[in-house]
């Protein structure tokens, strides 16, 4: 193999790895804030599916990118909503919910997709454009694959500071911290309880949503069904393995975004194993992680325990 | 005799309730893209139950839902979250699909059939092993863990029917066609499959398991409080271990009962993914045995009726997935005026 | 009097399913004083406090702070109107900093200005004397600082009233002494200051007012002043006569018994780690007689879970022996220990004694559910542990209607009660009690010291863990202290004083 392929082949995976990153960085962003005030929401798997659909019915019949994007992330707020008010104003089982949420989105979207496009898969061919950085596009090899990307993949990964900063350095980063490990002490501090859980929840629906939609919209410009394929419940391991911290997060989003972008390399570059077996691994990568980085969690204390005042 | 109280049937009436709830936005959903609510469900009950041909095909369904759900019924009871029934229902159905053609041509009929139960069940016990040792050992989350083996499951299926166990005679990726006369036998004088028998069969023994023995009284503690469960010297792992393996196990089990009496073979792309409904089943039915079965019922009822409808009606049959996400947000509603209730 | 008081309660009264826990209170503070709460545990004090900090809603009756009649609806509204509250269980987040708790709530910004709060801090420290270090996490603090925290916390948010609920329960006589110390400069400086206690010397020692609540209503307001001017026995006696009508408290009965030379249970150099890693026990040795009550002194968590976890079984030994009646015992399981006699009564009731969502009947048998006659062959025999549940609540008079009770519906005495029966129903040669009558009322705890004494009267041993000073010498034979780990001294009954004690619990020998 020449070295001009090489280089190809290693600028190309570099750009997938970033593709592959943001939806579960998005997700796991997200996530990060919402476990860090004491909710698991499982239900951000069909929070992404509900938004990658959104995003691409309402892009695709309005014809308008933007509007997609609005669209995702409305709809994930949405299922935020719904979860933060099951789990947090009705105290219910968040695990039920979480489960809940993702079957009803997953099935409302397969069935809604079949009522408006039947058995077509349509594309939508302005969607997944890219933009290029001025100068920084132009360095050989890195420029390119690094700074000709998707706008909310710029916007994703310059987040991860900011919300390194909310979390550490603001007020509502500190109170999230609270309410999610001694709720109660957070109340008698003057914490409204309620309130910043149900920030943090809003939050992660729409970071969910945007992830959904950068997948449909962002990265490809359709919409199947089963597209999200787990990227929801990688977000949570992610979440899990950096350990409630955004810069830890953005590391272990990018982990798995390698390890999925290198299964495709490894077909192009014709190494000889079989594409299931391929796709199988990041699943693998994930249980893998988990037994080598985060045998000792650190569980937000309260994570998954509804508060009601007077019960300690 | 004694009076019923509201208080005994209370659960059943929030369960029915939420269904009932579920079903009527269900119809709202359906007003919403331009359907006749009255026409579907009419029609969906009207196949699903009352047509001998709808009503046979429920009753066949549900033997893998039974199944599955008394595997669940032991690990939920114990607080264990086992989301991975799916993976392994697909690893135990492979290889059963594997096995059978060979193993029926060397043993005869009854030890053919129970070695390849047993293979099957081990090989759901053998996908659930390193989600269940993970958490008995690191207590590493096991929602995780097992929806995570569920997506290997799923391409190692198809990887396998692919390469190593496809029968070469056969253009799709499958494996060999199991011979009619080493299919599961029939109930006498119907056509339903004893998969339904054994399912029934073992969601009892699981009833009794949990409520009777040392074994399900482990689980109990275990659910509520696990820090009692190790302070009385309970071994917490040991009872964690066998939560997750005995539902892995049924999962397992469940697909050798697909595969040796409805598909007849394995094929690499097929996954009912019948987790997603033994799950909330399992919920409704508020980890008692007897529910299970009218609610398996219905469930399997519904998508019975509603492959029958989407073809009718052009109702895509993902509706009858709505209606069971929808009654498990009810459901869960249910449980706060329930607490209330307790005040 | 022309200053309004600070906080003025009208007719409170607030009931909770089956309990009237306020009926009809009148209460006030004024600046500058010292009013404390003086009740029993269910009294009412604590839900009185509760419903003036915003975490309860009153069914009846109003609040006047400063003068002006207002709704208390949320903690938060409660520290705008400048009450602040330093609970028993400490409302501090773990896993933040001194100065992050401080801020936390009332950060006044989006962005956290640090700079200012430390300097804030650092006035406020100097005014009181109340020394912290402001980036320390919480978690590495002591119960001492954590409480100075609290108080910090309070005059941080620029709070004129102050509540302690029963701030020296968790202290050592000398951090106590320190406190008594602080609430006094807080007086000085013109804070009013309820105190909840149930402990009369603390009551009497620096009170301006003292309210006495039994069952939800107050009974008696009696002035500090005029109770310090009598003779102490005096004034104990009266305050007594008003809380239970005349009925003097049994004192524990000190009946002569025989302690055997059997050794029953026998430390040799027994170090374990605690729950966070760290050297729990360090080389502790110690022996228990037959019929020995053994207390063990010390300021909560120096050592004294891991001590009970290591005989229990729960935890494992890093090095040394356990031997009972002989017989190693270091490498045997929770349950072979506890077939073998021990039985351990943990002060974790709610955590750990017992499944609260479970019935009385299926938490009778947490122990011996594997053994006949409760189930055989694996099979649990329902009627059998009925019958066994049923007999635990008669003989011990646990204030339940029946077995299949669940058990989270009990009140806390009653739960004590029936751990205790079921750890004592199987006749065991070594009782660990852990704290037995923490948090219970003075009728029960009683009770329970009674019941203790008389099991060591037959020859069962007992160590008895405990923070409560008079229990420990009442009642124990010898006392060993445990300070970080290691045991500083074992006193015999006749030479233990609490001051000897005191000075020991805090690693001071002699």
């Amino acid at each position: 193999m020449s070295s001009l392929m090489d280089m190809a082949l290693i600028g190309a995976v570099m750009a997938s790895t970033l593709r592959g990153t943001t939806p579960i960085l998005l997700g796991a962003l997200g996530e990060t804030f919402v476990e860090r005030s004491g909710l698991l929401n499982l239900g951000l798997e069909g929070m992404m599916v509900a938004g990658a659909f959104a995003s691409f019915l309402v892009g695709f019949k309005l014809d308008s990118l933007m509007l997609g994007f609005v669209a995702a992330a409305a709809v994930g707020m949405i299922l935020g909503l719904l979860f933060g008010f099951m789990t947090i104003t009705l105290r219910v089982n968040q695990i039920v919910v979480g489960l809940g949420i993702t079957i009803f989105a997953h099935a409302s979207c397969s069935f809604l997709h079949r009522v408006i496009f039947g058995n077509q898969f349509p594309i939508m061919f302005t969607a997944g454009q890219t933009h290029e950085v001025p100068l920084l596009s132009k360095i050989p090899l890195i420029g390119q694959p690094l700074f000709n990307q998707h706008w909310l993949l710029y916007l994703t990964f310059l987040s991860v500071p900011v919300l390194y900063f909310i979390m550490y350095k603001t007020s509502l980063g500190l109170r999230i911290q609270a309410v999610g490990e001694t709720p109660w002490a957070a109340d008698s501090s003057g914490v409204n309880v309620l309130k910043t859980r149900y920030i943090a929840i809003l939050f992660g629906g729409i970071m969910g949503g945007l992830a959904g939609a950068f997948m449909s919209l962002g990265d490809l410009a359709f919409f199947v069904p089963n597209m999200i394929m787990g990227r929801g419940y990688i977000a949570i391991v992610v979440v899990m393995l950096g350990k409630w911290d955004p810069l830890k997060v953005f590391l272990g989003a990018l982990l798995f975004g390698f390890s999925m972008s290198l299964t495709s390399a490894l077909q192009v570059a014709g190494v000889k194993v079989s594409p299931d077996f391929i796709l199988m691994t990041p699943y693998l990568v994930v249980i893998a992680t988990l037994l080598i980085f985060a045998r000792s969690t650190n569980l937000p204390a309260a994570l998954c325990v509804p508060y009601e005042r007077g019960q300690k | 005799m004694k009076k019923i109280e509201f208080n005994d049937i209370a659960p059943a009436f929030y369960s029915v309730l939420s269904i009932v709830f579920a079903l009527i936005t269900g119809a709202v959903i359906l007003i919403f893209i331009g359907k006749n609510p009255l026409l579907y469900f009419g029609q969906l009950f009207f196949q699903g139950m009352f047509s001998p041909l709808g009503l046979v095909e429920s009753i066949i369904k549900m033997a893998p839902l039974l199944i599955i759900s008394a595997g669940l019924l032991a690990c939920f009871s114990a607080g264990l979250w086992n989301i991975g029934v799916e993976g392994q229902f697909l690893i135990g159905a492979v290889l059963a699909g594997w096995s059978a053609p060979t193993l029926a041509s060397l043993l005869p009929y009854p030890i053919y059939l129970l070695s390849v139960a047993a293979l099957g069940a081990m090989g759901g016990m053998f996908w659930i092993l390193l989600p269940a040792v993970l958490k008995a050992r690191y207590d590493m989350n096991e929602i995780i863990t097992t929806m995570m083996m569920n997506w290997v499951a799923i391409n190692l299926v198809t990887w396998l029917v692919k390469g190593p166990i496809n029968d070469p005679t056969s253009v799709p990726a499958q494996t060999a066609l199991i011979p009619m006369e080493h299919r599961l036998s029939m109930i006498p004088f119907t056509s339903i499959h004893i998969g339904l028998i054994v399912g029934i069969i073992c969601l009892f023994i699981m009833h009794y398991v949990i409520r009777k023995t040392t074994l399900g009284y482990e689980f109990r503690v275990l659910l509520s409080n696990k820090r009692a469960a190790f302070h009385s010297g309970m071994n917490v792992a040991r009872i964690t271990i066998w939560g997750l393996l005995i539902s892995g196990g049924f999962a397992g089990l469940a697909g050798v009962s697909d595969v040796l009496a409805i598909k007849g073979l394995f094929q690499g792309d097929w996954n009912p993914a019948y987790g997603m409904t033994a799950i909330p089943l399992v919920f409704l039915a508020r980890f008692n045995g007897w529910a299970v079965v009218p609610l398996a019922f219905f469930f399997s009822f519904l998508s019975v009726g509603g492959e029958f409808v989407a073809r009718d009606q052009g109702v895509p049959i993902f509706f009858v997935h709505i209606l069971e996400g929808l009654t498990l947000l009810f459901f869960a509603a249910s449980e706060y005026i329930e607490k209330r209730r307790a005040f | 009097m022309n200053v309004p008081p600070l906080i003025k309660t009208a007719g409170i009264t607030k009931s909770f399913p089956g309990v009237l826990a306020n009926d009809h209170i009148d209460f006030d503070l004024f600046p500058g004083e010292v009013h404390t709460l003086l009740g029993e545990n269910g009294a009412g004090k604590t839900t009185l406090m509760n419903i003036l900090y915003g975490l309860y809603q009153p069914d009846e009756g109003h609040i006047e702070v400063c003068g002006q009649k207002t709704r208390i609806r949320s903690p938060y509204d409660s520290l705008k109107l400048g009450i602040g509250m330093v609970h028993q269980h400490f409302a501090l987040i773990p896993n933040l900093s001194v100065l992050e708790n401080l801020v936390l709530g009332f950060e006044g910004g989006f962005i956290l200005n640090m700079k200012d709060a430390e300097k804030k801090l650092k006035r406020i420290s100097e005014e009181y004397g109340q020394a912290i270090d402001p980036h320390e996490l919480i978690q590495n603090l002591s119960v001492g600082e954590r409480q100075r925290t609290e108080i910090i916390k309070t005059l941080f948010r620029g709070s004129e009233a102050l509540i302690l609920d029963e701030p020296t329960s968790v202290l050592t006589p000398i951090e106590a002494e320190e406190l008594f110390q602080t609430i006094t400069t807080l007086k000085n400086a013109g804070k009013g200051v309820v105190l909840i206690t149930h402990k009369l010397n603390e009551a009497l020692a620096i009170s301006d007012r003292i309210s006495i609540l039994s069952l939800g209503r107050k009974i008696a307001e009696l002035n500090g002043d005029e109770l310090r001017s009598m003779d102490e026995k005096d004034a104990t006696e009266k305050i007594l006569n008003i809380m239970f009508g005349g009925k003097p408290i049994p004192e524990c009965s000190l009946v002569e018994k025989t302690i055997s030379d059997q050794v029953v249970l026998k430390l040799e150099d027994v170090e374990v780690m605690n729950s966070r890693g760290v050297v729990g026990l360090n080389k502790v040795s110690f022996e228990i007689r037959g019929g020995e009550i053994f207390g063990i002194a010390g300021v909560d968590g120096n050592g004294q879970k891991s001590l009970c976890e290591a005989i229990g079984g729960q935890r494992e030994l890093v090095s040394g022996r356990i031997r009972f009646r002989g017989e190693d015992i270091s490498r045997k399981s929770v349950s072979k220990r506890h077939e073998m006699g021990i039985s351990y009564i943990t002060d974790d009731r709610m955590n750990e004694g017992c499944v609260l969502d479970l019935s009385l009947a299926e938490n009778a048998i947490l122990r011996g559910y594997c053994q006949p006659p409760y189930s055989r062959f694996n099979i649990i025999d329902n009627t059998v542990v009925d019958r066994f549940a049923n007999k635990l609540i008669m003989d011990f008079d646990v204030k339940a209607t029946g077995p299949y009770v669940r058990t989270g519906t009990l009140s806390g005495g009653n739960i004590q009660k029936f751990i205790l029966a079921r750890g004592l129903s199987t006749e065991p040669g070594l009782i660990i009690c852990s704290k037995p009558t923490y948090g219970l009322d003075a009728r029960t705890v009683n009770y329970i010291q009674e019941l203790l004494l008389e099991e060591s009267k037959q020859g069962t041993s007992v160590l008895l863990i405990t923070s409560e000073m008079d229990e420990l010498i009442n009642c124990s034979d010898r006392i060993g202290v445990l300070f970080n780990g290691k045991i500083m001294a074992i006193l015999d009954k006749c030479d233990a004083t609490p001051e000897k004690i005191g000075k020991l619990m805090l690693g001071i020998e002699e």
